[in-house]
């Protein structure tokens, strides 16, 4: 008889990859449906335009570099998906194949894929679309929170992602479970944001953090595996400095792109945390 | 009663090393007839037989770590007299008892290993799914255990004792209601597993100090033992040495369970008495699914450090080609030892050493949390080896 011999471990946890990305896709599900129900037929677009194009794009790269085609890891998915639900809902639709297109070619392909690329494909995306076409990304609306029911339908969406503060919060409830995003990023940062926020008397601007989109960037996009720190003081630095970032953002009242432009800067930050928050090993030094 | 027992087979197989340690001298060559309980090698360690019968070999055999080690082999008389005659030693002489019985825990050493000051027991009750004697021996001998560590505060002078077992187990309020009486020992209840290796760990968490590289728990006031060293030493003072051990079969197996083997048992046979192999094995795997080791033959013996046997069938064995590393730090909380294991892999993948080395690379306990965790299913261990030797290389390149 013959046995397998391989190195310990003989069994893998079921979470893989996979179901990482699907995962947090599925996720996003309820609130992109909101979002369809909004703003109808043309949000339904802009998320299948995205997440198409993400798909489209990540397939050619791999298949024309002869690289192992990944895109049924759900990553490309995600990213697309992303982008889409950050972006307004009446932009011409191939403003999100664009954004998509560059996301996955410059910002996964380019810094070598998902593990070793610095900045968040998505909010790269993001930041290409809005210096190339910034006329053509503004909202029509900007949200804050009114009322109590805005919590649920926020009809001042100005982006798909703002329609609904408790479903992305819903999302959000799930993955931090799941530790598909960096709990202690995202947890740290939220936090440590309205507390600070009502003591140096910004207190005003509540109601236009608690929206969808932010709550989006600090769990999903801020805390995202990929592009967060590995330490675990690395992690509670990186939120604690993005908070401090995205003051300095509302300070001059830049919402939803500020806090995008606060999470890339933190992005590129990363790798120099790790560098410098390398654990003691129980032996000590 | 947890724990079942199973027959004799017919041959037992008792390697002469089983402890971290050099090989001990074999005490009797082939022809000679042993008795239970007798002992048989000697050096570091000592070893007993743990059947009567006749010596038919002593020679090199496969061993659970995957050497071969020289061992006895002893094939059963009919009839013969099996059972030692138990009688009571006084523990005035304990520390000469544990020595003279050969107790080993399942790190492979010694219980007793320096005469240092100590001041705190820690024994280390926890469990995983497919290594469970822990429990088994809390609820079939929570006093015997009790009374065993309690002989061995007396004896090393430790003022409190901490038994430490996971949460939802069921032993945890057995041992909790036997300890009422002693208030200087403390069951505490954790949700982690600690596997042997991470005594350390232990000591940190429980007895709240830390044991700088290169000291050992000893050196803090602390001793580490297990509940299996515990139901050895209570056989000890009864005049019974380390000859069985209580392990866990599991996997795919008519009916898993705890079973008391002799040491010495091969594997397989111990496999066939708990109902066979559902199925065609396709992988045997000693003491435990995340650290264990992969055998490649099922005559291997049980031996003292043996704490489980799992059986995998094809379905079971993971074959799912890695992915690249996705940054995600579940590696870094699950480490014990606080490494950064994803970086390890990456330095060691690139055969960057000194990188691996200021990572503390050696540091390693090789427990495999980390890659069990992994999403992207990546041979952590695999690859921690490989840097481990690749260090070792290039110091033995710098010396000569
Ligand atoms: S095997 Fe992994 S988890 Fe265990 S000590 Fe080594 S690096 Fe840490
Ligand atoms: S768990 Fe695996 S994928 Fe995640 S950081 Fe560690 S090595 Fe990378």
């Amino acid at each position: 008889m013959t046995f397998t011999i391989s190195p310990p471990p003989h069994v893998k946890s079921r979470e893989s990859v996979k179901s990482v990305m699907w995962g947090t896709v599925a996720a996003l599900i309820p609130v992109s449906l909101a979002a369809i129900y909004l703003f109808g037929l043309p949000a339904l677009m802009v998320i299948l335009a995205s997440v198409i194009a993400a798909v489209v794009t990540e397939v050619i790269i791999y298949w024309a570099a002869s690289q192992p085609i990944t895109a049924g890891d759900g990553n490309a998915v995600l990213i697309g998906l992303l982008l889409a639900l950050i972006l307004p809902p009446d932009i011409p639709i191939w403003i999100p194949i664009a954004g998509s297109v560059f996301a996955i070619a410059v910002a996964k392909y380019i810094f070598g894929g998902t593990g070793t690329l610095i900045f968040h494909p998505a909010l790269i995306g993001f930041a290409f679309l809005l210096a190339a076409w910034p006329t053509l990304l503004s909202t029509a609306s900007t949200p804050h929170l009114g009322s109590f029911s805005d919590l649920f339908l926020e009809t001042g969406a100005g982006r798909l992602i703002e329609v609904s503060p408790a479903l992305v919060l819903l999302g959000g409830a799930f993955v931090l479970y799941k530790r598909y995003v960096d709990r202690r990023v995202a947890i740290s940062a939220t936090i440590l944001l309205i507390p600070s926020m009502l003591i140096l008397g910004m207190g005003w601007q509540l109601p236009y953090i608690l929206t969808g989109g932010f709550f989006l960037g600090l769990i999903f996009l801020a805390a995202d595996p990929v592009t967060s720190p590995v330490t675990k003081r690395g992690r509670l630095v990186y939120g604690i400095v993005l908070v401090v970032l995205i003051l300095i953002q509302l300070h001059f009242n830049a919402y939803f792109t500020g806090l995008c432009f606060a999470i890339l800067l933190m992005n590129a930050f990363g790798p120099f945390i790790d560098k410098n928050t390398v654990p003691t090993p129980i032996g000590g030094r | 009663m947890k724990i079942a027992t199973i027959k004799t087979p017919d041959q037992v197989i008792i390697p002469l090393q089983q402890h971290a340690g050099a090989v001990c001298n074999s005490l009797v060559s082939v022809g000679d007839i042993v008795s239970a309980g007798q002992l048989i090698g000697d050096g570091e360690s000592r070893i007993h037989s743990s059947v009567s019968g006749e010596v038919t070999a002593v020679s090199e055999l496969p061993h659970p770590t995957g050497k071969n080690v020289p061992s006895v082999v002893i094939n059963i008389h009919e009839g013969a007299e099996k059972e030692i005659e138990p009688e009571e030693l006084s523990t005035g002489k304990l520390r000469h008892i544990i020595r003279e019985a050969g107790i080993i825990e399942p790190n492979g050493l010694s219980t007793l290993r320096t005469k240092a000051e100590i001041d705190t027991i820690i024994i280390n009750g926890t469990n995983t799914d497919d290594l469970s004697s822990n429990a088994a021996l809390m609820l079939d001998y929570p006093a015997e255990i009790v009374y065993s560590l309690k002989a061995l505060m007396e004896l090393v002078g430790a003022k409190k004792a901490f038994i430490v077992i996971e949460l939802n187990s069921e032993a945890l309020q057995v041992m909790r209601t036997e300890t009422i009486p002693d208030r200087n020992i403390k069951v505490i209840a954790t949700p982690m597993y600690y596997p042997p290796g991470t005594e350390d760990v232990l000591v940190k968490n429980v007895a709240k100090k830390k044991v700088p590289r290169g000291s050992t728990p000893e050196d803090r006031g602390v001793l580490v033992s297990s509940i299996a060293a515990m139901k050895a030493i209570y056989d000890a003072v009864h005049g019974i040495p380390m000859i069985k051990k209580v392990i866990t079969v599991a996997g795919a197996v008519g009916s898993p369970r705890n079973v008391l083997v002799d040491i010495g048992t091969p594997i397989g046979h111990v496999i066939e008495e708990c109902g066979g192999c559902n199925g065609t094995p396709a992988k045997i795997i000693v003491n435990g699914a995340i650290s264990g080791t992969a055998q490649y033959t099922d005559q291997v013996p049980v031996i003292k450090t043996t704490t489980g046997i799992l059986v995998q069938t094809e379905k079971d064995v993971n074959r799912e080609p890695p992915a690249p590393c996705i940054n995600c730090a579940w590696c870094v909380d699950a480490c014990p030892i606080g490494l950064m294991p994803h970086l390890l892999y990456g330095y060691a993948d690139s055969a960057e050493f000194d990188r691996c080395a200021d990572l503390y690379i050696d540091d390693c306990i090789e427990c495999g949390l980390c890659a069990y965790i992994c999403p992207s299913k990546l041979p952590i261990v695999q690859m921690i080896r490989y840097g481990k030797h690749g260090i070792a290389e290039a110091e033995m390149e710098d010396l000569s």
